[in-house]
């Protein structure tokens, strides 16, 4: 049984490419995307270990015919063995602890804080999540709603506010997610590198028509993005 | 087919007025069978006793029909989920949210903790070598606190007002504001009974753990269930106050108009603070017991001591410890800064390695061992695996950075089913196997319960591995469709399969049920060759069970005295037992309190006044009829 | 064998005291809550709400009664009924006072205009006083219980189990009130 479930982990996870959230398109999602390769490579070192250990003891020690009324030797424990599974896994997520807290650190002076962690010259768009849509205000003043319009390899930083309920922003192509709370301003930023439409949602429930609260990204070039932007 | 008028209520979805004709069929049949069986008396002496081997099989069976509605729900969901822009019966938007918040609050509340608690009810005790809980009575009173939280959480329901804002209530979606009506009224009033049950049942199990005892049972030689129990009671002890107080601010927001919560002057992240700082050792709470379900039985069915005792129990301690500081993984995405989400980020992964070695130290007991393969060692087995891949998924969701992509998502739904269902309800059902000689005294047949495993582990792996995928490729949780061009639409209709799979496993319990009790013959007190002293005792347990009382000197005595082929001694220095009685008080306060619940719920003031007078009777009543009082004046005269 | 109704004794103190860390938690919280929105940015200020006369008059009544209840306490130990009698009498007084002022604090305030939905911080500070007050009637009710009992035939050790266990009830909810006089009343106050 464990091996069909290994198997179709490693076969659904190797037609990952097409997942939305392992095929990044920005500078942000790339970062989330390494993390979670990096998380996923480990984590299944322990499965690995966990899973053989666990099928070659059953082979093993599972009673037969004669051993039936056999009763095992007492043993109490190992102190080295016991060290041995304390020390390594510490080992291992000390690993994935400095990759994480860098890029926590990273991402998060972008995804709120005041300085905002952007270079000055980013894109400002101002996103305001109500009930079941959301609105989008460019710098010059124009609106659009459920759509996103941004221009390529330009970073755009988003200030982001609810009307009502706390919803939750996010783009899985181009980043992770940021909640949208009434009352307060969070942010989020990242830098689109590939032109396309990608989906956009409302992820953290919000009401009874929670599901229709999505949006449409259009990365375009920098040119079709200015024409948009000055239409009317 | 959506919906019917029914006077004086006014429109009713077809699904409620499905399940009105249900319930009153069944409750029919039910009386029927009852009346000509002849068993009044049998739901008499039960509903009035406090005996804890009654109790906990109360809750066991009250707990599979709470799992009944929530499982029936979960099959509506994967149903609605099957194909893409599907349109099923009336279970979409607001019915949609109804459904699955029911779903999991019922699944957590009302079925996996009452599932834990009456397996702790039964076999603590006996496993201490103790004759009762130390309070009989307000051990009755739990009881029936949870029946009452129970039937007021799903008398939402069936007059369509189910709650609809998420097993969470976020607020400030959870207040009035937005969710008008009395729907997450009976949320709160449904947790707040049921929630003091259960904190005066972890003080019961405390109590138990730390008085009685049998004279030599240190507690360094408690077996691991008793010492999971312990440390979840005082995780529940800690945790549930919290939620309490929650549960009442959410109230106040609610009914008398104040603004905890809401946008402008609240903060609804307070909410998420209090809801996770109760949340999050809640998940322990449910874990922790079933942990300590699989050490005994992998230790009782590989005939070896468990490996690395001390190290079990300080692992246990260690992970309800580290529980209390992992709150905020929960709430990654809601803005609190790089520095906190760094923190609880590096304390979630620490939580892996107690947890680690745990399941090192279970593969190490089978080592070396005899491993006989019965239902109960089945369901153990199965376990492993399956806990550790959603223990691996719960370290990559503690990766902060990362968990922006995952939060919200099927990656998460995917994750807490891997710990909720791989751990606690499979430790549920590996409890149920092994201790039910000790609630009946019949056993359950073995080739039914591996039907049982083997469909329901291969329709859970079914379920909820492809959900992993879904949430990679975007699909975020609580959504009643998806549309073509999201790709998750095999991933889905997978996971219906599997649903039903498990959905259909369900009914090779209730053959093995019917068959048990109707074909096989009683059997002795030691059916599994046990090691631990409730194997001591008859099937089922009777009430003061150990008289006389055991001397224990080592841990797992009974193994070892039957290894050398002696009885195990009889002790001299016994402590007096708790008081049992036969009292109906118990079920009469749940009643009041239900009065009391929906006096609240819908406002009805004066509903509340007769509610509240009542409540206060019953104190008054308790204290002129306290079952000490012949006990203590037998002591006094001689 | 030990004496029953001792260990029974034992066991039902350990529990109440568990109960007590229950009730504490809950506090904790609230005075978390109210720390959390006090002062509030629109509405009343706690400096213009609180007066300190009846904080100061209330306290007294009650932390006295904390002391009177120690004459009860040393009658159960050589069961004098007398001295049993004079300490719940007085203490039951004095906790009725207190109420009495509670009530007429609150009927004030609300009367002022100072109602639970003005602010955050008035609705956090009716919960946590409104909480305690409620747990002083309660104590009030189980004194009069206890009253009603000392004069019925019951055994001496139950009834002495029964006092003892509203001592510890009755010192806790005064322990409350300090904290509530340390942590709602006093920064705005002095």
């Amino acid at each position: 049984m464990n091996k069909r479930v290994l198997s179709f982990f490693v076969i659904a996870f190797l037609t990952g490419c097409q997942m939305r959230v392992l095929n990044p398109k920005s500078d942000t999602a790339d970062t989330l995307t390494n993390l979670i390769y990096l998380s996923f490579g480990i984590m299944m070192l322990v499965l690995i270990v966990v899973f053989v250990l666990f099928v070659y003891f059953l082979r093993k020690f599972r009673e037969r015919g004669k051993a039936k009324f056999n009763i095992p030797p007492d043993e109490k424990e190992n102190k080295w063995l016991e060290i041995t599974w304390t020390i390594v896994p510490v080992l291992l997520l000390a690993i994935l602890a400095v990759p994480t807290v860098k890029a926590t650190y990273d991402l998060t002076s972008k995804v709120s804080g005041s300085a905002g962690g952007s270079k000055g010259d980013a894109m400002i768009v101002e996103v305001v999540g109500q009930q079941y849509n959301w609105k989008f205000t460019y710098e010059n003043g124009k609106e659009s709603y459920d759509e996103l319009v941004l221009p390529v390899d330009q970073e755009v930083q988003f200030r982001l506010t609810s009307n009502d309920v706390i919803h939750s922003f996010w783009i899985p192509n181009l980043s992770g997610k940021i909640d949208v709370l009434p009352g307060e301003m969070t942010k989020l930023s990242f830098e689109p590198r590939e032109e396309g439409t990608y989906q956009g949602k409302c992820a953290e429930f919000c009401g009874a028509e929670h599901t229709l609260m999505r949006f449409e990204t259009k990365v375009m070039s920098q040119q079709s993005f200015e024409n948009w932007v000055q239409e009317e | 087919m959506n919906g019917m008028n029914v006077p004086f209520i006014g429109e009713v979805p077809s699904d409620i007025v499905v399940s009105w004709i249900v319930t009153i069929l069944l409750g029919a049949a039910l009386f029927w069978w009852l009346t000509t069986r002849r068993k009044w008396p049998l739901v008499w002496d039960y509903m009035t006793t406090t005996d804890n081997r009654k109790i906990g099989t109360m809750y066991i069976l009250l707990s599979m029909v709470f799992f009944i509605r929530g499982g029936i729900d979960a099959m509506f969901i994967r149903t609605q989920l099957a194909i893409p822009e599907n349109d099923f019966w009336v279970f979409q938007s607001q019915k949609y949210n109804e459904v699955f918040t029911t779903h999991g609050t019922v699944m957590i509340f009302f079925v996996s903790m009452p599932l834990l608690i009456g397996l702790m009810n039964i076999a603590v005790p006996l496993q201490l070598g103790a004759n009762d809980l130390a309070f009989p009575y307000l051990n009755a009173i739990s009881f029936w606190l949870f029946v009452a939280g129970g039937v007021i959480f799903n008398m939402a329901f069936f007059f369509n007002a189910a709650p609809n804002a998420g097993w969470t209530s976020y607020a400030p979606l959870a207040t009035d504001t937005f969710t008008t009506g009395p729907n997450n009224n009976y949320y709160i009033f449904g947790l707040q009974v049921s929630g003091l049950g259960t904190i005066f049942t972890a003080i019961n199990m405390i109590v138990t753990i730390f008085r009685l005892r049998a004279p030599g049972m240190k507690m360094t030689r408690m077996p691991l269930f008793s010492w999971a129990t312990l440390i979840t009671s005082f995780l529940i002890m800690i945790a549930f106050p919290v939620l309490t107080i929650a549960l009442l601010l959410l109230m106040f927001d609610r009914i008398y108009g104040t603004s905890f919560f809401l946008g402008e002057y609240g903060d609804p992240v307070y909410w998420q603070h209090l809801f996770w700082i109760f949340g999050h050792p809640e998940v322990y709470i449910l874990i922790l017991p079933a942990f300590g379900i699989f050490s005994d039985v992998i230790s009782t069915f590989s005939r070896k001591r468990v490996y690395g005792y001390t190290s079990m129990v300080v692992a246990i301690a260690l992970i309800g410890l580290l529980g209390f500081m992992v709150w905020a993984h929960h709430m990654f995405t809601v803005g609190l800064g790089a520095l906190a989400n760094s923190i609880f980020a590096i304390t979630t992964m620490l939580i892996a390695v107690p947890t680690g070695i745990k399941v090192f130290n279970w593969l190490f007991t089978m080592r070396k061992g005899v491993v006989r393969i019965t239902t109960p060692m089945l369901f153990s087995l199965g376990f492993i695996p399956t806990f550790v891949i959603g223990g691996v998924t719960g370290v990559m969701l503690a990766v902060a950075a990362a968990d922006y992509q995952y939060h919200d998502s099927y990656f998460v739904v995917a994750h807490f089913h891997y710990t909720m269902i791989g751990g606690t309800i499979l430790g549920a059902f590996a409890g149920i196997y092994y201790w039910y000689p000790k609630m009946t005294g019949k056993m359950l047949d073995e080739k039914l319960g591996k039907w049982h495993f083997w469909l329901f582990i291969i329709g859970f792996h079914l379920t909820f591995m492809p959900q992993h995928f879904a949430g990679l490729n975007g699909m975020p949780r609580r959504v009643y469709t998806y549309t073509w061009e999201d790709g998750v639409f095999l991933l889905n209709f997978v996971s219906t399969i599997g649903a039903f799979l498990m959905g259909a496993s369900m009914l090779f319990v209730a053959w093995n049920l019917y068959k048990t009790h109707r074909l096989t013959d009683p059997v002795g007190a030691d059916p599994w060759d046990g090691r631990t002293l409730e194997w001591t005792v008859g099937s089922p347990a009777p009430e003061h069970p150990f008289q006389p009382v055991p001397q224990i000197n080592s841990i797992d005595a009974y193994w070892y005295s039957k290894v050398e082929r002696k009885r195990l001694p009889e002790s001299e220095e016994a402590r007096p037992s708790p008081i049992a009685i036969q009292t109906v008080a118990p079920v009469l306060l749940a009643g009041v309190l239900i009065v009391m619940s929906v006096g609240f719920i819908y406002g009805w003031v004066w509903m509340q006044i007769i509610g509240g007078i009542a409540a206060l009777g019953f104190f008054i009543y308790r204290v002129f009829n306290d079952e000490r009082k012949a006990v203590y004046r037998k002591e006094e005269e001689s | 064998m030990k004496q029953t109704s001792e260990v029974l004794f034992n066991d039902k103190r350990l529990g109440f005291f568990l109960y007590l860390v229950v009730e504490a938690i809950m506090f904790a919280t609230l005075f978390a809550t109210y720390i959390l929105y006090t002062p509030s940015s629109r509405g009343a200020d706690p400096t213009e709400v609180y007066e300190l006369r009846t904080v100061i008059l209330t306290s007294v009544f009650l932390l006295s009664s904390s002391g009177t209840l120690l004459i009860a306490e040393s009658g159960l130990e050589n069961w004098n009924r007398l001295k049993i009698w004079i300490g719940l009498g007085t203490t039951f007084l004095l906790g009725s006072i207190f109420m009495g002022l509670e009530i007429h604090e609150f009927y004030k305030y609300w009367s002022e205009g100072y109602t639970l939905t003005m602010n955050n911080f008035l609705a956090s500070f009716y919960v946590l006083v409104g909480l305690h007050a409620s747990h002083v009637a309660f104590g009030l009710v189980w004194m009069i219980l206890l009253m009603v009992q000392l004069k019925q035939t019951m055994p001496k050790s139950l009834f002495k189990e029964k006092h003892k266990i509203f001592n510890y009830y009755w010192h806790f909810v005064d322990v409350i009130w300090v904290l509530i006089i340390l942590i709602v009343y006093a920064p705005y106050l002095f």
